[in-house]
C-alpha cells in the first residue's frame, strides 16, 4: 500500500523536524541536502501521484489518515484529496517551492540562521501542502493557519530589527481578521450541510441541498477569509510590509503560493459560488478594485520589492476578478502563470539586491543590464510576461480574464474597462521598473558599483528555469485541463466574435504601457519628473498608498485602543468581571474552609459519614419501596 | 418441637455472648465470650444440616483464630479505657442510624418477603448425604475461578503480613564460627616498616 | 478459545508474580533491580497477551465467573500499561527512601491481577474477590514505608474504611442474591428483565448497599473521606499507583454491577448517581482550592473527576458508557503524570508535594514546567489537551440524555476547578523558585514523565483513535 499524498505532505515536515531540532549540529552541507532534497523529493512524488491521477482519468485519489473526532454518527476525518485542481496546485507548490529552496542556498549562504531558515521554509511547505491537499475545510484551515504561522516566522526572520518583527505581527493580525470570517463561514456550512469535506459540499450544492441565501452567506464569509490571505481590499495592507522577510520568502510565500490560497479556496468551493451570483459579484468588484488600486500605487513606489508587492496584490485582484465572473479555471490558470513569472521577478530582484549588497531603492540603481546579464535577461522575460506580451505566459491568462470579464455571463463593461486600464498600468509600472533598474544610466554609489557581481550559479540557474516557464507556461492549457471540475462560464450572446479583436486590444495595451514607460523613464529628459510635478497631489496620494495605513490607524486602531482601555478594561474587566470573579473566588474559598473542617482526620467521623450516606440512600429509595 | 427449643437456647446464648464480647472490660474475657458465640452458632448450623460449616467454624475459628487472638491480647497490654474514647461521643448518632437501618432492614428482609410461603422449608436430606462431598464437588468445578482467586488473596495476605512486620536487622552482632576458625594471621595484623621518628615532636609537645 | 486460553494474561501474570516473589527472596540486596525489571517485563507481556487475545465477541468462561470482552480487554491492557509507568516512576523514589523492596513490585503485580479480575468479572462473587485482592495489596503498599507515621496512619484508615465498604458491598451482594437467587451477572440481568419479581424492594435495598460500596471505592462524596488522607499519607510512589489504574478498575466494577447486572433498575441507580456526581464535583472542586499540599489537592481533584466520570454512566446509554470509559482511561493517564511530576521533583528524603515546591519551575527546567502545564491544563479541561475531550464527550452524553441542567452544573464546577490548576501554572511560570537547583532525577524517570506528558498532548490532538476504541470496545461487550 503506497500513500503518495501522505508522503508528499510528510516529507517537508520531516525536513522541518530534522533541521529544526538538529539543525545547528548538522553543518551547512547536511542542512542543505535535507532542506532542499526533501522538497524536490516531494515534487517527484507529486509528479508520480499526478500521473496516477491521470492514469485513472482524473478520478480523485483519497487517503484517509485518521478520524480526528467522532461525533456519534458524524466524524471529522483527516483525509487528503487529489483531483485535477489540487494536482495543479501541488505541482506549483512543490515545483516552484523546490526551485526557491535551491535558490535560497546561495541567497542565505553564511546567514546565522541558515538551518532555522530552511526549517521554517520546510514547515511552510508542509502546511501549504496540507492546505492544498486537505479534503475537509478543517484540514485546509489547519494548513491555512499553519502557513500564516510560517509566514509570520519568516517575515520576522531577522527579528532583531523591530520594524521587521512588527511587519510579521501586522501580517499575522490582519490575517486573523480574515480568519474570523473563514471560521464563521465554516460554522454556517457545517450547520447547513453537516459536512466539511469539500467534494461533498460541492456535490451537495450541485444537488440543490444548499439554499441560495446560505450559499451567499457562506461565500461572502469565506471570501472575507480569502481577502485576508490573498491581500484584497481592505485587508491588503500586510503584504507590502511583509517584504521585510528574506527575498526568496517573498517569492515563495508572498507571490507564488500562500497568497494564492484564497483563490484556491474559492475555486475549490466553486459549487457554492456558482449558486450565488451575489457573492460572485462581491468577488468581482473587490477583485477589480484591488487590481486597479494596487497598480496605481505600484506606479510610484521606489523600493524594488514594494513595486513587486503591489504588483502581486494587483495580479491577485485579477485572479479574484476571474473568480467573480465565474471563470474559476481561468483564475487558476493565472495563478499558475503568475507563480512562474512573479517568482522569477522576485528572485531576480533578490539577485539584484544580492548584487548591490542589500540596496533596494530604484533611485540608486540603473545600468545593471550589462553588469548582471543573466539576471537582466530573465527579469526582462518575466516582465514581458506579466505585462501580457504574446506569446509569453501572462498574455494568455490575462487575455482570458479580460475576455470573460467582458463577454462572460456575469461580466460587464465596467469590470472590463477597469481591468483593461489596469492591464495597461501593469505594463507601465513593470517596464518602469525594468528601465529604472537595468537600462537607465547608473545612479549607484561608486563603492556599491564596484562590487556588483552576478549571483552564483544555483541562483541564476533557478532564474533561467523560471524565465523559461514564464515564457512557455501559457501553452499549458490549464482551464481546459480543469474544465471537468470547473466549467467555464457561458459567453453572453452576440459577443463570441469579439475574442480576436480583444486579444489584439490586449496586446496593444501591453505595448502601450511599454511605450509609455520608454517615453517617461527611458530617456535623459526625465519627463516623469515633470509629470509628477504636474500631478503633485495625486503623486503624493499614490506614494502614500492612498493613506490606507493612516486611515486604519485613525479610524480603527485608535478607537479600538480607546474602547479597549476605557470601556473594556476599566469598566467591564476591572469592575464587572474582576468583581464577579473575586466574589465567586472568595465564596469558593470560604466554603472550602468550612468544608475542610469536616475532614478532621478522625476515623470515627469518616465511618459515621458513611453510615449517614447509607441511611440517606436507603431513605431516598424508601418512597419507591 | 425439640429442634425449636434447641434453636432458641443456642440463639439466646449466642446473642448474650455477642453482647458480652463488646461490653466486658477485660479483653481476655471478651475473646472467651467470642468463643462461646462461635460454639453456639456452630450448633445452630448443625441444626440446619450444615455439618461441614459447623465443624470448620469450630476447627478454624475456635481452634486457630481465637487462640491466636488470645495470645495477642495477653501479650499486648491493651488499654481498655483508650479504646472506648470517642465511643460515647458517637454513640447517640450511631445508635440512631443503626436503629433506623435495622428497622428498614427488618421491614425489607422480614417475613413479609422471605416468609415460608415464598421460601418453603427445605426437605431434610437423607442420612447418607455428605455435605462435604457436595461442597467439594462444586468448589473445584463451578467455583474453581473464585476458589483460586481466594487462594491468591491468602497468598497476598501472607506476603503483606511478612513484608510489613519482618525487619531484617543489620545491627545485630552475631558470631560466625566458621570465619573465626578460618582466620589467618594476615587478616588481623599488619607489619609496617618505617623509619624511626625524630624525638623533637615529643619535646615540642611537652 | 477454551476457558484457560481466554484468561492467559491473568494466568501469566499470576505465575510471574509468584516467580518474582521467589526470585526476590533469594536475591541479594544489590541485585534488587532484577526484581524491578522482571516486574516490568511481566506487565509488558501481560498487556501484549491481552491485546493479542482481544475477543471478537464476549465469551463467558468458568461457569459464569469471568467474561472476556472488548471493554475488559481494553481496560486490562491500559491497566498493565499504566502500572508499567507507575513502576518506572517509583524506582528512584523507593530507592532513596530505603524501601526499594521486592514486595512493592510483587504486591503491585498482585494488585494488577486483582484489577484484571475485577475488570473481567461476570459474577458478583468474582467482583468481590478481585476487589479484595486489589485492596489488600493497596493497604500493604500504603503501609510499606514503616518509618513514616503518616503512611501507617493512612494505611490504618484505608484498611478500616475499606473493610466497612467491603461489608456494605457484601451485604448488598447477599441481598441481590436473596432477591434473584444467583450471583451471576447475566442471570441477575435476566431475572430482573423477566419481570418475575413483583416486589423488587429487596433488590433496591441491595442496590443501595452496592452503590455505597462502589461509591466508596471510587471515592465519591460522601464516601470519599478516606481518599485525601490516604493520598496524602501514602508514599508518593504508592499514591500514583493507587490514584491511576484502580480508577479504571473501579469504573469497570461500576459497569459490571450496575449495567451488566442491574440495568433493569436503572431508574433507581440513576438518581443516586446524579446526587453522588453533583456532590463529588462540588465538594472536590471547592475543597481543592483551599489546599496547599499538591498531593492533597490532586486527591480532591480526583474526587471531582470521579463526579465527572459518573456523569457518563448515569446517562444510561452505550455512548455514555463509552464516554465514561474514555474519561477513566484519560484520567488515569493524567493523574499518573501529575503524581509522577511530584516524584520527579522529589529527591533525597525531600518530598516536593507542597505548592511552593513548584514555584518557578520554568526557570529550573522549562521542559518539565511545560509537561506539568500540559497535565494541569488537561485536568482543568482546556483544549486541545485530552482532558478537554474527556469532559466534552461526557457532557455531550449528559445533554443527549436530556439532563442539560446537570451539564450546566458540571461546567460551572469545572470552571471553579480550573482555578486551582491554573494557580499551579502561575506558580511555575511567574514566581521565583525557592530552590533553584536543577532537576536531578534519573534519565529513565525523565523520559517516562516526558512520554506521559506527550501522550496527554498527543491524545488531545488526535483523540479520535481512543474515542473510537472505547466505542468499539463497548459495542463488543
Amino acid at each position: 500500500m503506497t500513500l503518495p499524498l501522505t508522503t508528499i505532505v510528510l516529507l517537508p515536515l520531516l525536513g522541518f523536524l530534522v533541521n529544526g531540532l538538529l539543525g545547528p549540529r548538522l553543518g551547512t552541507r547536511l542542512v542543505t541536502v535535507v532542506g532542499c532534497g526533501l522538497p524536490v523529493l516531494a515534487f517527484l512524488v507529486a509528479v508520480g501521484a499526478v500521473m496516477q491521477l491521470e492514469a485513472g482519468d482524473g478520478a480523485a485519489l483519497v487517503e484517509t489518515l485518521f478520524t480526528w473526532a467522532p461525533f456519534g454518527e458524524r466524524s471529522l476525518d483527516v483525509a487528503l484529496y487529489l483531483d485535477r485542481l489540487s494536482a495543479v496546485m501541488v505541482l506549483v507548490v512543490t515545483g516552484v517551492g523546490s526551485l526557491i529552496h535551491i535558490y535560497s542556498v546561495g541567497y542565505m549562504k553564511g546567514d546565522e540562521g541558515y538551518a532555522r531558515y530552511f526549517a521554517y521554509l520546510n514547515l511552510f511547505l508542509f502546511f501549504m501542502l496540507l492546505l492544498v491537499l486537505g479534503r475537509s475545510l478543517l484540514v485546509l484551515f489547519v494548513g491555512w493557519e499553519g502557513v500564516g504561522l510560517a509566514s509570520y516566522l519568516l517575515i520576522g526572520f531577522w527579528f532583531d530589527d523591530p520594524a521587521k518583527a512588527a511587519a510579521g505581527k501586522k501580517a499575522f493580525i490582519t490575517n486573523r481578521v480574515g480568519d474570523a470570517g473563514f471560521l464563521l463561514g465554516m460554522f454556517v456550512l457545517y450547520a447547513a450541510l453537516g459536512t466539511l469535506e469539500m467534494d461533498a459540499v460541492n456535490a451537495a450544492a450541485a444537488d440543490g441541498l444548499l439554499p441560495a441565501a446560505t450559499a451567499t452567506l457562506v461565500g461572502v464569509l469565506l471570501f472575507v477569509g480569502a481577502t485576508g490571505k490573498s491581500a484584497q481590499i481592505p485587508l491588503h495592507v500586510w503584504l507590502p510590509d511583509a517584504m521585510a522577510g528574506p527575498t526568496p520568502v517573498s517569492a515563495l510565500i508572498h507571490a507564488a503560493t500562500m497568497v494564492t490560497a484564497g483563490v484556491y479556496l474559492v475555486a475549490r468551493l466553486a459549487g457554492v459560488y456558482q449558486l450565488s451570483p451575489e457573492a460572485s459579484l462581491v468577488l468581482a468588484v473587490v477583485g477589480v478594485a484591488t487590481a486597479f488600486f494596487a497598480a496605481t500605487v505600484a506606479l510610484v513606489q521606489t523600493d524594488i520589492k514594494k513595486v513587486l508587492a503591489y504588483s502581486t496584490v494587483s495580479q491577485l485582484g485579477f485572479m479574484v476578478l476571474a473568480l467573480g465572473v465565474g471563470a474559476h479555471g481561468v483564475a487558476v490558470f493565472h495563478l499558475v502563470t503568475h507563480a512562474f513569472f512573479k517568482a522569477c521577478l522576485f528572485l531576480g530582484a533578490g539577485s539584484v539586491i544580492h548584487a548591490l549588497g542589500g540596496e533596494q531603492d530604484l533611485r540608486r540603481m540603473g545600468g545593471l543590464a550589462r553588469r548582471i546579464p543573466i539576471t537582466f535577461v530573465t527579469f526582462a522575460v518575466a516582465t514581458a510576461a506579466i505585462a501580457g506580451l504574446p506569446p509569453l505566459a501572462g498574455f494568455f491568462s490575462k487575455d482570458e480574464i479580460l475576455w470573460f470579464a467582458l463577454a462572460g455571463e456575469q461580466g460587464g463593461l465596467l469590470l472590463f474597462l477597469v481591468g483593461a486600464v489596469t492591464a495597461f498600468l501593469t505594463s507601465l509600472y513593470m517596464f518602469r521598473l525594468l528601465w529604472l533598474a537595468f537600462l537607465t544610466p547608473s545612479r549607484m554609489a561608486p563603492e556599491v558599483a564596484a562590487h556588483v557581481h552576478e549571483s552564483p550559479r544555483s541562483m541564476t540557474g533557478v532564474l533561467v528555469v523560471l524565465a523559461l516557464l514564464s515564457a512557455l507556461g501559457g501553452f499549458i492549457a490549464v482551464p481546459h485541463y480543469l474544465e471537468g471540475l470547473l466549467p467555464l462560464p457561458a459567453v453572453a450572446p452576440g459577443r463570441a466574435a469579439w475574442h480576436l479583436p480583444l486579444a489584439l486590444f490586449a496586446v496593444a495595451l501591453a505595448l502601450g504601457g511599454l511605450a509609455a514607460a520608454r517615453h517617461l523613464f527611458g530617456g535623459e529628459a526625465r519627463p516623469a519628473a515633470a509629470l509628477a510635478a504636474r500631478l503633485a497631489t495625486l503623486h503624493r496620494v499614490l506614494t502614500n498608498k492612498y493613506y490606507v495605513d493612516e486611515l486604519y490607524e485613525g479610524f480603527i486602531h485608535r478607537p479600538l485602543v480607546w474602547v479597549a482601555d476605557r470601556v473594556l478594561l476599566r469598566v467591564v474587566d476591572r469592575l464587572l468581571m474582576d468583581g464577579l470573579l473575586h466574589g465567586v473566588a472568595s465564596l469558593a474559598r470560604g466554603s472550602a474552609r468550612a468544608l475542610v473542617r469536616v475532614q478532621n482526620g478522625q476515623l470515627q467521623r469518616y465511618g459515621w459519614l458513611v453510615l449517614v450516606g447509607l441511611g440517606a440512600g436507603l431513605l431516598w429509595t424508601w418512597p419507591h419501596v | 418441637m425439640s429442634q425449636l427449643v434447641i434453636f432458641f437456647v443456642f440463639a439466646a446464648i449466642m446473642v448474650f455472648a455477642g453482647v458480652m464480647v463488646i461490653t466486658v472490660r477485660n479483653a481476655v474475657h471478651s475473646a472467651l465470650f467470642l468463643v462461646l458465640a462461635f460454639f453456639s452458632s456452630a450448633a445452630i448450623w448443625l441444626l440446619m444440616e450444615a455439618e461441614f460449616l459447623a465443624i470448620v467454624l469450630v476447627l478454624v475459628y475456635v481452634g486457630a483464630v481465637m487462640v491466636l487472638f488470645l495470645f495477642v491480647v495477653m501479650m499486648l497490654d491493651v488499654n481498655t479505657a483508650r479504646l472506648k474514647e470517642g465511643f460515647i461521643r458517637y454513640l447517640p448518632v450511631g445508635l440512631l442510624v443503626a436503629v433506623l437501618i435495622a428497622f428498614q432492614l427488618i421491614m425489607v428482609v422480614g417475613g413479609e418477603r422471605f416468609g415460608l410461603e415464598d421460601y418453603p422449608k427445605p426437605v431434610p436430606k437423607a442420612a447418607d448425604y455428605s455435605n462435604t462431598e457436595a461442597l467439594g464437588a462444586v468448589l473445584y468445578t463451578e467455583y474453581l475461578f473464585a476458589f483460586e482467586v481466594a487462594a491468591v488473596i491468602l497468598l497476598v495476605a501472607i506476603v503483606a503480613a511478612i513484608s510489613l512486620t519482618m525487619r531484617r536487622r543489620n545491627t545485630v552482632k552475631t558470631q560466625k564460627p566458621e570465619m573465626q576458625v578460618a582466620v589467618r594471621r594476615e587478616d588481623r595484623i599488619r607489619i609496617v616498616s618505617m623509619a624511626s621518628e625524630p624525638r623533637n615532636g615529643r619535646e615540642d609537645g611537652s | 478459545m477454551t476457558d484457560f486460553v481466554a484468561i492467559t494474561p491473568e494466568l501469566f501474570l499470576l505465575t510471574m508474580a509468584c516467580v518474582v516473589l521467589i526470585v526476590d527472596a533469594f536475591l541479594p540486596e544489590a541485585y534488587r533491580a532484577v526484581t524491578y525489571q522482571l516486574a516490568l517485563m511481566t506487565l509488558v507481556i501481560t498487556g501484549g497477551l491481552t491485546v493479542a487475545l482481544y475477543p471478537a465477541e464476549p465469551q463467558v468462561v468458568f461457569h459464569g465467573a469471568a467474561v472476556v470482552d472488548g471493554m475488559g480487554s481494553v481496560l486490562k491492557a491500559f491497566i498493565a500499561g499504566i502500572a508499567f509507568f507507575a513502576f518506572t516512576y517509583s524506582k528512584d523514589y523507593l530507592r532513596e527512601r530505603n524501601v526499594f523492596k521486592g514486595e512493592y513490585y510483587v504486591l503491585g503485580l498482585f494488585a494488577v491481577l486483582g484489577m484484571m479480575i475485577m475488570v473481567s468479572a461476570h459474577s458478583l462473587l468474582t467482583i468481590y474477590l478481585g476487589l479484595e485482592l486489589l485492596s489488600l495489596c493497596l493497604y500493604a503498599m500504603v503501609a510499606m514505608h514503616r518509618d513514616s507515621a503518616d503512611a501507617s496512619e493512612a494505611a490504618m484508615k484505608y484498611f478500616v474504611l475499606g473493610a466497612l465498604a467491603s461489608g456494605m458491598l457484601l451485604y448488598g451482594i447477599s441481598m441481590i442474591y436473596g432477591g434473584t437467587g444467583t450471583v451471576d451477572l447475566g442471570e441477575i440481568a435476566a431475572v430482573v428483565a423477566s419481570g418475575d419479581i413483583v416486589d423488587d424492594t429487596v433488590l433496591v435495598f441491595g442496590l443501595v448497599f452496592l452503590v455505597v460500596g462502589l461509591a466508596f471505592k471510587l471515592g465519591a462524596v460522601p464516601f470519599h473521606m478516606w481518599l485525601p488522607d490516604v493520598y496524602h499519607g501514602a508514599p508518593t510512589a504508592v499514591t500514583l499507583f493507587i490514584g491511576s489504574a484502580p480508577k479504571m478498575a473501579a469504573f469497570a466494577m461500576v459497569m459490571r454491577v450496575l449495567v451488566d447486572g442491574l440495568e433493569g433498575l436503572q431508574a433507581d441507580w440513576q438518581a443516586m448517581l446524579v446526587i453522588l456526581s453533583i456532590l463529588s464535583m462540588a465538594v472536590g472542586n471547592v475543597i481543592a482550592i483551599a489546599q496547599t499540599n499538591l498531593k492533597r489537592m490532586f486527591a480532591y481533584s480526583t474526587i471531582a473527576h470521579v463526579g465527572f466520570l459518573i456523569l457518563g454512566v448515569l446517562s444510561g446509554t452505550e455512548a455514555g458508557y463509552a464516554a465514561s470509559m474514555f474519561y477513566a482511561i484519560v484520567y488515569a493517564i493524567m493523574s499518573l503524570g501529575g503524581f509522577g511530576m511530584i516524584v520527579l521533583l522529589s529527591r533525597g528524603g525531600f518530598e516536593a508535594d507542597r505548592l511552593e515546591d513548584f514555584k518557578g519551575l520554568n526557570e529550573r527546567s522549562p521542559w518539565f514546567a511545560f509537561i506539568m502545564m500540559v497535565f494541569l491544563f488537561s485536568m482543568a479541561g482546556v483544549p486541545p489537551f485530552v482532558g478537554f475531550w474527556a469532559k466534552w464527550s461526557v457532557l455531550r452524553e449528559v445533554v443527549a440524555a436530556d439532563m442539560v441542567w446537570l451539564a450546566v452544573v458540571a461546567v460551572v464546577f469545572s470552571i471553579i476547578g480550573a482555578f486551582y490548576y491554573l494557580r499551579v501554572v502561575k506558580l511555575m511560570y511567574f514566581d521565583k523558585p525557592e530552590d533553584a537547583s536543577p532537576i536531578t532525577a534519573g534519565g529513565d524517570l525523565q523520559a517516562a514523565v516526558s512520554i506521559n506528558g506527550l501522550a496527554v498532548l498527543g491524545l488531545g490532538l488526535f483523540p479520535g483513535a481512543l474515542l473510537t476504541l472505547c466505542v468499539a470496545a463497548l459495542a463488543a461487550s
